[in-house]
C-alpha cells in the first residue's frame, strides 16, 4: 500500500502535469503495439488460418493420392480392386472465373453418383449436408448434363440459376442444381461431377487427386505402407491436408519477416520509454534522495520506477489493442494480395481480435516498457540519498563513458559480421536477424560519441551561419548527450529500417528489372483470362497456339507449360520450354555464368533440368545433382544442368524442355504462349491480328512493355506493407523527438526565461528549439543512413537470401533515400513546432523566480 | 528626465482565484547616475517593481516609462527591443547558461541582439569587473563571487541606461557581497547607469544614493542622501 501510495504520489501525480509529453509517449507504445498486433492478426487472416482452396468441401479423409500432371484415372480402378473397405473419392481441382463478378474460385469435379451412393449408406459424407448439395430423385438426371453445376450458398445462387464461367480460355454458360452450405469450413466453390469436370478442362483419364477414408485399423502409416505397395511408383501417398501444411510452410518465412518488420516500431518506442523514464529519473533524483533519506527502500524506488514504465506499457497496450485491429484490416488486404501473387491463391480469413492477440499486446506493451526503463529503474534505486541531491551526475558519466562505449560498439560491429557469415537454423536466417540486432546496439553504444564530436565542432560554425540560437541550440542538446544521444538512436533506427528497407526494395526492383530483360525477350505474350496466380496454371487451347503461330507477322511462338507441384514437401511449379523456338540470344542468366545456348543445349530432349535460385536454398541441391520427380504414373530422376535467377516466384521452379515433358506428361495445352514477332511487322498489328484470330477464347494478349509495367506494378504493391511498417516506425520515433523536446523545453524553462531576460525575442527562443528539433533530425539522419547501409547489407546477402534465395544486385535508389530522409526530416523539424511554441508561451518571471 | 519612470503603478495577480494587490499606486523616478536601493520584507512588492521597471511585466494601472518611453504601448517585439537597448538584469542565483564558456555567457545579449564584435565588448567587460584571462572558464570552475562578477559583466555588455539588480549579494558571504556591491555602485558611477538594487542587505542601501522602503506594496518612505 505504502509503495502504491509512494508510486502514486511520485510517479502518476507529475505525468498529470504534463499532459502532451504523457500522451505522446502512451501514443508511441500505441502504435508500437498496434503494429505488431496489426500484423500478427492479418497474418493469421491471411495466410496463418490458411486452408488451401482445394481442400474445400474435402471432408474427413485420412489420405490423399497425388501426381504431378495428374494421377492416373487407371488408379481409382487398383484402389476399387483392392480387398480393402476404403472409400475412394477422385477429384478433378481446378479454377473458374465468374465471368460477371471476375471472381476466381476453386472448380471442383467429384464423382457424384459415388458421393451419393455413400451418403445413402449413411456413411461419413465428405460434401458437407447431402440433402442440400444432391437431390436424390434428380441426381441422375442432373449429372448426365455436362452443364450442371453446384455452388456454395455465399454466391447467392438459387436452383436454376444461369452462370457463365472461364474455364481455361473458354466462356461456358452452366445450370445452379444445388446450393450447399459454405460457411462452415468450406471455401465457397464450383463443383461438378468429375467427368463434366474432366470435359471442361481437357484432362481425360487423369484426375487431380484421390482422397482416401480408410478404416481406424491399422494405422493410417499401415494404410500409407499397404496402399503404396499397390500403386504406380509415380504416384505420392501422403496425408490428407498435406498441400495445406505444406502452402503453410512455404508461407512461413514470408510471415517470419513480416512479423520482425512489425517489431521496428516498438523497438523505436522502447527507445522513446527510455528517453521517458531517462527525464523521469533526472528530474526526480532530489524527490528519489528525500524519499530514501525517509525511509523508501531500494525496492520501492526500483518499484516506482517500473511502475511508471509499465503504466506506460498496459496504457499503450490497451489502446493498442483497438488500433491493432483497425490497422489489421488494412494490413490485411497488403498481404493478401502478396500471397495471392506469390505464393499461392487464397482468400483471406477475418480478423479475430481473440485471447491470444490480447495476451500478445498486454505482454509486449509492458514488457517492452519494462524492459527499457528497467536499468535506468535499478541505477536510480542505488544511488545514495545524498548523492541523489547532486545533478549532472548522469551526464558526466555519459560523457566519461562513451569513448568505452565506442570500444563495444565497434567489438558489437566484429560480431556481427561474424554472425551475418553463420547459415541459417531451421530455415530461418537467425543469425542474420541477430547480426542486424547486433548492429542496432552497436549503433546506439556509438551515437554519444558520434553526436559529441558532431556537436562540439559545429557549434561555432552553426552559430556563424545560423546564428547565436544555433550555438543554444548546439550548446544545449551537446549538455544533455545522454537525451540527445537516445532521442537521436530512437530516430536513426527509424530511419536505418525504413534507409535499409528501401536499399534492399530498390536493389531487388533493379534487379528485377534487369531481370526481366532477360527472361521476357519475346515481344507479345498471351495466357487464358482470369487473375493470375502462382498455382493456378490453366490453359490455352492447342488449336488458338496452332493458329496464332501460323499468322504472318509471327517470327515464332513459346509454348509455356507449368504444373502445380509438390517436391519434398513443399509447394513448387514445374516447368516446360520449347527450346525449339526459344529465342535466346540474351547474356547469361545461369549461375554458372555459361552462355545460354549452351546450357539449353543440355536439356534439350535430355532427362535434365533448370532449376531456378530459390528452388535449390529451399530443396538444397545444385548443378550437377539429381532430382526425382513424380510426372503421372512415372518416377523420373533428372539431372539438373544449371541453376537460373528466377524473382518470377518464391516458390521455386524446375525448368524442362517440352518435349521431355510431353514423354511423361501427355497434354500438350500450354499454359501461355510467348510470340515473337517478324522484323517487318510491329508488335501493335500482329497483337490485333491475334485477338482477332482468339475470338471465341477468353485470353489476355499483354505487349512485352504492359508485362514488365504490370509486374513492376504488383512488386510495388508487394512491398507497399513494409513501406507502410517503416512509416509507423517513423512516425513513432518523431512523436517521441516530439515528446523529448517537450520535456527539453519543461526541464530548460529557467535557461528559456532568462533569455528573454537577456533580450532574446519570442521568435528567437522558438528558432532556438526548431534549431534543436533539426540538429536532432540531421545527426539522426547521418547515423541512420550509416546504420542503415550496414542493415541493407545483411538484408540482402543474409536475410534475405538465407530465407527466399534471392541473388540482388546491391543498388543505392538514391531518389527514394533522399525524398524519404527529406520526409522525415522535415517532420522532425515540424515536431518542435509544438513544443517551440510552448517556450515562447513560457513566463519568464515564473520561470527565473522558480530558481 | 528619469531613465525609469513609474506614475501610480498598480499590480494585482490572481493567486488560486484570490486577488493579491503586490503593488499599489507606487510613483518613482530614477535618473542616470542613481544608485537606488529598494528595501523591505519579503513579498513586499521589490521583484515585482524591478519587473516592472525592466519591462517585463505590464502595470495594472499607471504607466512605466523607461526612457520616455511608455511599456504598455509596445508589443512583445518592442519590449524586447526596448529591454535589449536600455535595461541589463543581474539575478540573485547568477542565472548563468552552464553549458556556455564566460565568454559566451557575457556577449550573449549582444549575439542576441545581433550586434558586431561581441568577443571584443565581452572581454572588455569582464576586464571591467576584475575577471581577465578567466573567459573560457565554465561557471561550475567560478566562485560565487565570481559567477557574480560574470553576471554583472553581462548585464553591462549592451552599456544599458537602467541596471536592474534582484539581491544581487543574496547568494554570497558578507565579504564577497561587500565587493559586489561596491563593484555595482563604482559602475553605475562610470558608465551613467542608473540602478535599482532589490535587498534586504543593510550594507547596501547604506551605500544607496536613494532608499526606497515598501511595505505591502505600498511606498512608506523614499530616503535620499
Amino acid at each position: 500500500m505504502g509503495r502504491l501510495f509512494l508510486f502514486y504520489r511520485l510517479m502518476l501525480r507529475p505525468l498529470l502535469l504534463e499532459p502532451v509529453r504523457a500522451l505522446l509517449t502512451i501514443l508511441a507504445v500505441t502504435l508500437g503495439v498496434a503494429v505488431v498486433l496489426a500484423i500478427e492478426l492479418a497474418g493469421t487472416a491471411a495466410a496463418g488460418s490458411f486452408r488451401a482452396s482445394m481442400e474445400t468441401l474435402a471432408g474427413d479423409n485420412d489420405l490423399e493420392i497425388m501426381a504431378s500432371g495428374g494421377v492416373p484415372e487407371a488408379v481409382v480402378g487398383t484402389l476399387t480392386a483392392l480387398p480393402y473397405s476404403i472409400r475412394i473419392s477422385p477429384r478433378i481441382e481446378d479454377s473458374a472465373v465468374i465471368a460477371v463478378t471476375q471472381q476466381t474460385l476453386p472448380l471442383l469435379g467429384l464423382d457424384l453418383v459415388a458421393e451419393s451412393s455413400s451418403w445413402n449408406r449413411s456413411e461419413s459424407p465428405s460434401l458437407g449436408s447431402a440433402e442440400s448439395f444432391l437431390p436424390a430423385e434428380d441426381a441422375m438426371h442432373f449429372l448426365e448434363s455436362p452443364d450442371s453445376i453446384w455452388v456454395g450458398a455465399s454466391l447467392g445462387k438459387k436452383p436454376g440459376d444461369q452462370v457463365r464461367l472461364l474455364i481455361n480460355d473458354q466462356l461456358r454458360e452452366f445450370t445452379v442444381r444445388g446450393v450447399y452450405p459454405d460457411s462452415n469450413g468450406n471455401e465457397s466453390a464450383i463443383v461438378m461431377d468429375l467427368a463434366a469436370a474432366q470435359r471442361a478442362l481437357h484432362r481425360f483419364g487423369r484426375v487431380d487427386r484421390i482422397l482416401l477414408k480408410v478404416p481406424e485399423v491399422p494405422s493410417i502409416e499401415e494404410w500409407r505402407e499397404r496402399l503404396r505397395a499397390a500403386l504406380p511408383a509415380g504416384v505420392e501417398i501422403r496425408a490428407q491436408g498435406s498441400g495445406t501444411d505444406e502452402n503453410r510452410r512455404m508461407l512461413a518465412a514470408f510471415r517470419w519477416n513480416l512479423r520482425l518488420l512489425s517489431y521496428i516500431a516498438l523497438i523505436v518506442g522502447a527507445f522513446l520509454i527510455y528517453n521517458t523514464i531517462s527525464v523521469s529519473v533526472v528530474r526526480r533524483r532530489p524527490e528519489t534522495g528525500i524519499v530514501r533519506a525517509l525511509g523508501a527502500s531500494r525496492g520501492a524506488v526500483l518499484t516506482a520506477f517500473i511502475g511508471e514504465a509499465a503504466f506506460f506499457g498496459l496504457a499503450g497496450a490497451a489502446f493498442g489493442l483497438p488500433v491493432g485491429r483497425v490497422m489489421a484490416s488494412g494490413a490485411v488486404k497488403l498481404m493478401a494480395a502478396t500471397v495471392e501473387s506469390l505464393y499461392v491463391s487464397s482468400r483471406p480469413g477475418s480478423i479475430e481480435l481473440n485471447a491470444w492477440s490480447v495476451t500478445l499486446a498486454l505482454v509486449i506493451g509492458p514488457g517492452v516498457a519494462i524492459v527499457s526503463a528497467y536499468s535506468l529503474a535499478r541505477e536510480a534505486s542505488l544511488v545514495s540519498p545524498v548523492e541523489a541531491m547532486a545533478r549532472g551526475r548522469r551526464e558526466y558519466m555519459t560523457r566519461i563513458h562513451k569513448s568505452r562505449d565506442l570500444w563495444f560498439a565497434l567489438a558489437l560491429g566484429i560480431a556481427a559480421v561474424v554472425a551475418a557469415r553463420v547459415p541459417p537454423m531451421g530455415g530461418k536466417p537467425v543469425f542474420g536477424y541477430f547480426a542486424a540486432i547486433l548492429l542496432v546496439v552497436a549503433s546506439a553504444l556509438a551515437i554519444p560519441a558520434f553526436a559529441d564530436a558532431i556537436l562540439s565542432r559545429s557549434s561555432r560554425w552553426l552559430g556563424k551561419i545560423l546564428g547565436v540560437e544555433a550555438l543554444l541550440a548546439s550548446q544545449s542538446l551537446s549538455a544533455s548527450l545522454r537525451r540527445t544521444s537516445v532521442l537521436v538512436g530512437a530516430l536513426s533506427t527509424a530511419i536505418a529500417m525504413m534507409a535499409s528497407v528501401g536499399i534492399m526494395v530498390g536493389s531487388f526492383r533493379e534487379t528485377v528489372l534487369l531481370w526481366m530483360n532477360d527472361r521476357l525477350p519475346a515481344d507479345l505474350y498471351l495466357r487464358p483470362a482470369g487473375a493470375p496466380a502462382p498455382d493456378r496454371h490453366p490453359t490455352v487451347s492447342l488449336e488458338l497456339a496452332d493458329k496464332i503461330s501460323k499468322l504472318p507477322g509471327v517470327a515464332g511462338v513459346d509454348r509455356l507449360r507449368a504444373y502445380e507441384i509438390s517436391y519434398d514437401g513443399l509447394p513448387a511449379t514445374l516447368a516446360s520450354v520449347d527450346l525449339s523456338a526459344l529465342r535466346s540470344d540474351h547474356r547469361s542468366n545461369f549461375f554458372s555464368g555459361r552462355p545460354t545456348e549452351q546450357v539449353l543445349s543440355q536439356i534439350r530432349g535430355a532427362d535434365a533440368v533448370l532449376v531456378s535460385e530459390p528452388f535449390t536454398y529451399k530443396h538444397h541441391v545444385r548443378a550437377g545433382g539429381t532430382i526425382t520427380l513424380r510426372l503421372g504414373a512415372t518416377r523420373a530422376s533428372f539431372r539438373i544442368v544449371d541453376v537460373y535467377y528466377d524473382y518470377g516466384s518464391e516458390r521455386g521452379t524446375i525448368l524442362m524442355d517440352r518435349q521431355t515433358m510431353l514423354r511423361y506428361l501427355p497434354d500438350p495445352a500450354p499454359s501461355n504462349l510467348a510470340i515473337y514477332v517478324t522484323p517487318h511487322a510491329t508488335s501493335e498489328t500482329v497483337q490485333e491480328e491475334i485477338t482477332e484470330a482468339s475470338a471465341g477464347y477468353r485470353v489476355l494478349v499483354a505487349s512485352n512493355r504492359d508485362l514488365r509495367t504490370e509486374a513492376i506494378r504488383i512488386f510495388d504493391r508487394t512491398f507497399a506493407i513494409t513501406y507502410a511498417l517503416e512509416a509507423v516506425a517513423v512516425i513513432v520515433a518523431v512523436m517521441g523527438v516530439a515528446g523529448a523536446l517537450l520535456a527539453l523545453v519543461i526541464d530548460r524553462r529557467r535557461e528559456l526565461g532568462l533569455l528573454r531576460f537577456l533580450g532574446a525575442s519570442a521568435g528567437q527562443v522558438r528558432k532556438q528549439i526548431l534549431v534543436e528539433a533539426g540538429l536532432l533530425g540531421l545527426l539522426a539522419n547521418f547515423a541512420g543512413l550509416a546504420l542503415g547501409f550496414a542493415l541493407s547489407l545483411v538484408l540482402i546477402y543474409v536475410i534475405n537470401k538465407q530465407s527466399f534465395g534471392w541473388s540482388i544486385r546491391f543498388h543505392w535508389p538514391v531518389a527514394v533515400l533522399l525524398g524519404a530522409i527529406s520526409v522525415v526530416y522535415l517532420a522532425t523539424v515540424l515536431a518542435g513546432l509544438y513544443p517551440a511554441q510552448v517556450a515562447v508561451r513560457l513566463n519568464p518571471l515564473e520561470a527565473v523566480h522558480e530558481e | 528626465m528619469a531613465i525609469v519612470s513609474l506614475q501610480t503603478v498598480s499590480k494585482d495577480y490572481l493567486t488560486d482565484g484570490q486577488p493579491v494587490h503586490a503593488l499599489d499606486s507606487v510613483s518613482l523616478d530614477v535618473n542616470r547616475g542613481e544608485f537606488v536601493a529598494l528595501v523591505g520584507r519579503s513579498g513586499c512588492g521589490k521583484s515585482t517593481l524591478l519587473n516592472l521597471a525592466g519591462a517585463m511585466d505590464f502595470p495594472t494601472a499607471g504607466r512605466v516609462m523607461i526612457d520616455g518611453v511608455d511599456t504598455s504601448t509596445l508589443n512583445d517585439a518592442g519590449l524586447t527591443a526596448l529591454r535589449r537597448e536600455k535595461v541589463g538584469f543581474i539575478f540573485q542565483s547568477f542565472q548563468l547558461l552552464h553549458t556556455l564558456t564566460v565568454f559566451e555567457n557575457v556577449e550573449l545579449p549582444l549575439l542576441l541582439a545581433g550586434k558586431p564584435n561581441a568577443r571584443a565588448a565581452a572581454r572588455e567587460r569582464l576586464a571591467s569587473v576584475e575577471l581577465d584571462g578567466l573567459g573560457d572558464r565554465y561557471p561550475h570552475q567560478l566562485s560565487g563571487g565570481q559567477m557574480q562578477r560574470v553576471g554583472i559583466a553581462r548585464a553591462l555588455i549592451q552599456s544599458p541606461a537602467l541596471l536592474l539588480a534582484d539581491e544581487p549579494t543574496g547568494n554570497l558571504d558578507t565579504v564577497t557581497g561587500a565587493i559586489i556591491l561596491e563593484l555595482l555602485k563604482r559602475l553605475t558611477r562610470e558608465q551613467n547607469t542608473a540602478t535599482l538594487l532589490a535587498t534586504h542587505s543593510a550594507e547596501a542601501a547604506a551605500l544607496a544614493d536613494a532608499v526606497v522602503r515598501l511595505r505591502d506594496g505600498k511606498i512608506e518612505e523614499i530616503l535620499r542622501r
